[in-house]
């Protein structure tokens, strides 16, 4: 999903927005004012028009990758649910659920209650067994694509390929209609934050065909799908099983929501930055493309219907620790000096795109501590690189940079930062695809550095740094850029991620967040903020601190 | 007929060679379709899992025995209890779309008809008119006013002229809508008048390709033998036009019925800002979400559309022209393109 001062690559892949769904995806908005529009209360009632560039939709939670606030949450209810507020950390509430989980067995067993009365569109009761149906779902074959943090987690997992022939995951017990019990294979302190992630919404058994349900869906939120023309429209109307008294993530604003399908991100924003009539009722689901972004913030029609997110996703330089120029942390160090960061951010569209990043868990997220271990001044300290360079002795440095090709601006500004301290830098721009098959899914020796970001799927330290830095997810199709291998920091990671007191986690993630960079596998360089529109009819327009997405569940529209 | 039996041998010929590189980008892509569907975070036992479902796993001449078979007989993804069926004709199967490729492209294709069908009828119209007039009044104002804004046409990128389009008639004037499609079955009208923007501007971009074709061989017409016996018997000159035109038959068929196939296989950037559900609008999305299934059925039927449009324009060419049909030799003209796109280089068909 690509664009703005975001790269591509960060929309489709780093952030779990994305995949298929076009309309899913891509879609963030955040003000650092934290939205337009009142907060809370709103009207009811009216169409909300979506404007998305994706051609298709899904709406099948098994292969979805949606945030929690974004498009599948307006159908799909799961266990947890998350609420967002301007200026403040978001925090995880129950959904269906009565609370977030309780723990057991030193967190390797998670039990939810779920409320009573709760419906399906169609009337039929949401129990534990539906639930456990919709997650054994996302173990099969043809319904893969999706969020899996729970695939890796639940006992028997590995060997278990999905409902459809019948067998079933015995480490999910629904002993009664309002009771689940998970077992884990071993203690995992966010099972809470998992619990809501896509697959965690309830499935009835009887929903026909699985390859059909991505556009039958059988919904558990405020809206159900009413129509749906792939590369054209997809319409959701009232869900009238949907109960407001049992939902604290929703507010079920809009009487009718039309997702405006394959549209040009710039044609929008014109449409929207006009306030036209056929607009004002709407949001651009992508982020303002910056020929766009600069005339909004020239037009003064446009005010507060510009909104832009607080800092959000981490945009980073990996360094390739298995590159043979780079295995010395000596020189993986210097480079953090030799960066220059303020060109970066100068080259991704100046203090609109981003704020300076020193850290590895992004702001927003509960447990982040801010430190700076190397240069505190945001363009660097070249002198110190060369010093440490020399010091370490290494010699001609000749480094392969690997970027997408909307990367070059921000590319050469790394270049010549890395330049100041002697280190020579060859910039490749590659497709998107290309890129993807060369960093993710690579053996690692095509590249030395790479320009990547990376936004958390959950709000958890652990969503922030187990990806990019844990051993077991280097390629594959996996974000450890880096290549980064540390028995220590897995250990680390383990300890950290097994911990269930949220204070006691925190603290434990905040020291390995200092014990990677310490490390030196990659080069924070800011915090990308992103920018979205809306019209003047649309109101409680909100980004929480995150994710740097607008929450589609609580928007609203004037009367 | 013989001939006529070589030439659909031949496109055939030409059908097999497409099919067999088009199955190549499996192989050349940078892309794994697997690992587009193996979820995030991807296990080493997920993405085996997901090769093996879709048939990757097997040797590259399976994989294209497999392909070839089931656009004739159809095909089943998995095995055992798990499994996803593609009807024949099966071009490949969407495991991010759960849908066909035959469907999607199905469902794709009325709109890219119905912008081609238009979009070719305009440009043609207007681009043969502007030609012909040019054409006769040669260096005067009107000429040069159809040399200029062809010259400009041809030459602007489709991009800049689809949102000048879109600014100033939907966004400014409020004329038109800025997007959208309305099937022809549900309202005519609306169908009409949604597509009334996308067929002027290809109409624009293309026209020019029309314009000056028929301006240079009208004014080679024109200086010929017959028509200065024509003026000298005391034809009168709309009758000589229409002389000079018939001439230009045989290339302008060529020309359009190459557009037709062109346009028919998608418009990628005209369908995308004018939110235009087509072909190339979808070929554009499973570029960008990398999905290879769709990628390689968009660009197999986009090549089968441009081979039957050539096949269909080469029968004809002995309709249109008397000589061919009697065996003489080929005549020369201007119409042998051999770039078969909606004429704009930057607005390349599928």
């Amino acid at each position: 999903m690509t664009s703005a001062s975001f790269t591509r690559r960060g929309v489709l892949v780093a952030t779990p927005v994305v995949l298929a769904t076009g309309a899913l995806a891509a879609c963030s908005t955040g003000g650092s004012s934290g939205g337009s529009g009142s907060d809370g209360g709103g009207e009811s009632g009216g169409t909300l028009t979506i404007y998305s560039t994706g051609e298709e939709m899904s709406f099948d939670p098994a292969s979805s990758q949606n945030l929690a606030i974004t498009t599948l949450g307006l159908t799909a209810r799961r266990l947890t649910a998350w609420k967002t507020a301007a200026g403040a950390p978001t925090e995880l509430i129950p959904d269906l659920a009565t609370d977030v989980g309780t723990a057991s067995d030193d967190g390797a067993t998670w039990t939810f209650t779920l409320q009573e009365g709760l419906q399906f569109e169609d009337g039929t009761p949401i129990t534990a067994a539906t639930i456990k149906y919709g997650l054994e779902r996302s173990f099969a074959s043809e319904l893969t694509g999706g969020l899996t943090y729970h695939k890796v987690l639940l006992e028997g997992g590995a060997d278990y390929s999905g409902p459809f022939s019948g067998e079933h995951l015995d480490s999910i017990e629904a002993p009664d209609d309002l009771t689940l019990v998970f077992h884990l294979n071993r203690p995992y302190g966010d099972f809470g934050w998992i619990a809501s992630t896509p697959a965690f919404a309830p499935v009835p058994e009887d929903s026909g065909e699985p390859e059909t349900y991505a556009t039958e869906p059988v919904t558990s939120g405020p809206y159900r799908l009413e129509s749906y023309a792939p590369g054209s429209r997809a319409v959701l109307v009232r869900n009238e099983n949907w109960d407001p008294d049992t939902d604290e993530a929703r507010t079920g604003g809009p009487d009718r929501i039309e997702f405006a399908l394959a549209q040009d991100a710039s044609v929008v924003a014109q449409s929207i930055i006009a306030d036209r009539t056929d607009a004002q009722a709407s949001f651009l689901s992508s982020f303002v493309p910056t020929a766009q972004l600069v005339q909004a913030q020239n037009d003064p029609n446009v005010g507060d219907r510009l909104v832009t997110s607080g800092p959000g996703a981490l945009e980073y330089l990996a360094l390739n620790t298995e590159s043979e120029a780079l295995q010395d942390v000596a020189v993986r160090r210097a480079i953090q000096y030799a960066v220059d960061k303020q060109a970066y951010l100068t080259a991704k569209g100046g203090e609109i795109s981003g704020e300076y990043a020193t850290t590895l868990i992004t702001p927003g997220i509960a447990g982040r501590e801010e430190y700076s271990l190397y240069a505190d001044d945001p363009a660097g300290d070249p002198d110190e690189a060369t010093r440490l360079l020399e010091e370490a002795g290494a010699g001609e440095l000749d480094l392969r940079l690997v970027i997408t090709d909307d990367q070059t601006g921000a590319a050469e500004a790394i270049q010549q930062g890395l330049a100041r301290a002697g280190i020579t830098v060859t910039i490749q721009p590659l497709d998107e695809n290309a890129y993807s098959s060369e960093v993710t899914a690579g053996d690692g020796t095509g590249y030395d550095l790479v320009l990547s970001s990376w936004q958390p799927d959950v709000p958890s330290p652990n969503a922030n740094l187990t990806p990019l830095f844990d051993s077991s997810q280097i390629g594959g199709g996996n974000y450890n850029l880096a290549r980064f291998e540390d028995p220590e920091v897995d250990e680390a990671i383990l300890e950290a991620s097994s911990t269930v007191d949220p204070d006691e986690a925190h603290a434990k993630w905040a020291a390995v967040d200092r014990q990677i960079l310490e490390q030196s596998p990659v080069v924070p360089l800011i915090y990308s903020k992103n920018s979205f529109l809306h019209g003047s009819g649309v109101e409680n327009f909100v980004i929480g601190e995150f994710p740097a997405y607008p929450n589609y569940l609580t928007v609203t529209l004037n009367a | 007929m013989i001939p006529a039996l070589q030439r659909v041998a031949r496109s055939l010929g030409v059908l097999l060679v497409v099919v067999g590189l088009t199955f190549a980008i499996f192989y050349v892509a940078p892309i794994d379709p697997a690992l587009q569907m193996c979820g995030k975070p991807c296990s080493p036992e997920d993405l085996e899992a997901a090769r093996g479902f879709m048939g990757f796993d097997q040797p590259w001449w399976v994989q294209l025995a497999t392909f070839l078979g089931a656009i004739l007989t159809g095909r089943t993804f998995g095995s055992a209890d798990v499994v996803v069926e593609c009807a024949a004709p099966c071009l490949g199967y969407s495991f991010q779309l759960h849908q066909s490729v035959t469907e999607l492209v199905a469902d794709r294709f009325p709109v890219s008809f119905s912008i081609a069908i238009g979009a070719v009828a305009l440009q043609a119209l207007v681009g043969i008119a502007a030609g012909a007039l040019a054409a006769r009044r040669q260096g005067g104002l009107l000429d040069r006013a159809v040399t200029g804004v062809s010259v400009i046409a041809a030459s602007a990128p489709a991009f800049v002229v689809g949102l000048l389009v879109v600014v100033v008639f939907a966004l400014r004037l409020g004329l038109l809508p800025s997007g959208g499609y309305v099937p022809f079955s549900e309202d005519p009208l609306q169908w009409a008048r949604h597509l009334v923007l996308p067929w002027a501007t290809l109409a624009f971009l293309n026209g020019a390709i029309y314009a000056r074709l028929v301006r240079s061989s009208m004014i080679e017409q024109l200086g010929l033998d017959y028509v200065r016996t024509a003026r000298a018997s005391g034809l009168p000159e709309r009758r000589i036009d229409r002389y000079a035109l018939r001439n230009l038959a045989l290339p302008l068929t060529t020309l359009i019925a190459l557009d037709i196939g062109a346009l028919l296989g998608g418009t990628v950037i005209t369908e995308r800002i004018f939110g235009q559900p087509g072909l190339g609008a979808l070929l554009l999305d499973a570029t960008s979400t990398a999905d290879l299934p769709v990628i390689v059925g968009t660009t197999l039927v986009g090549s089968l559309l441009i081979v039957l449009a050539n096949l269909g324009a080469d029968l004809a060419r002995p309709l249109l022209d008397r000589r061919l049909a009697a065996g003489g030799g080929a005549p020369r003209g201007p119409a042998a393109r051999t770039v078969p796109s909606d004429q704009n280089p930057q607005e390349t068909a599928s």
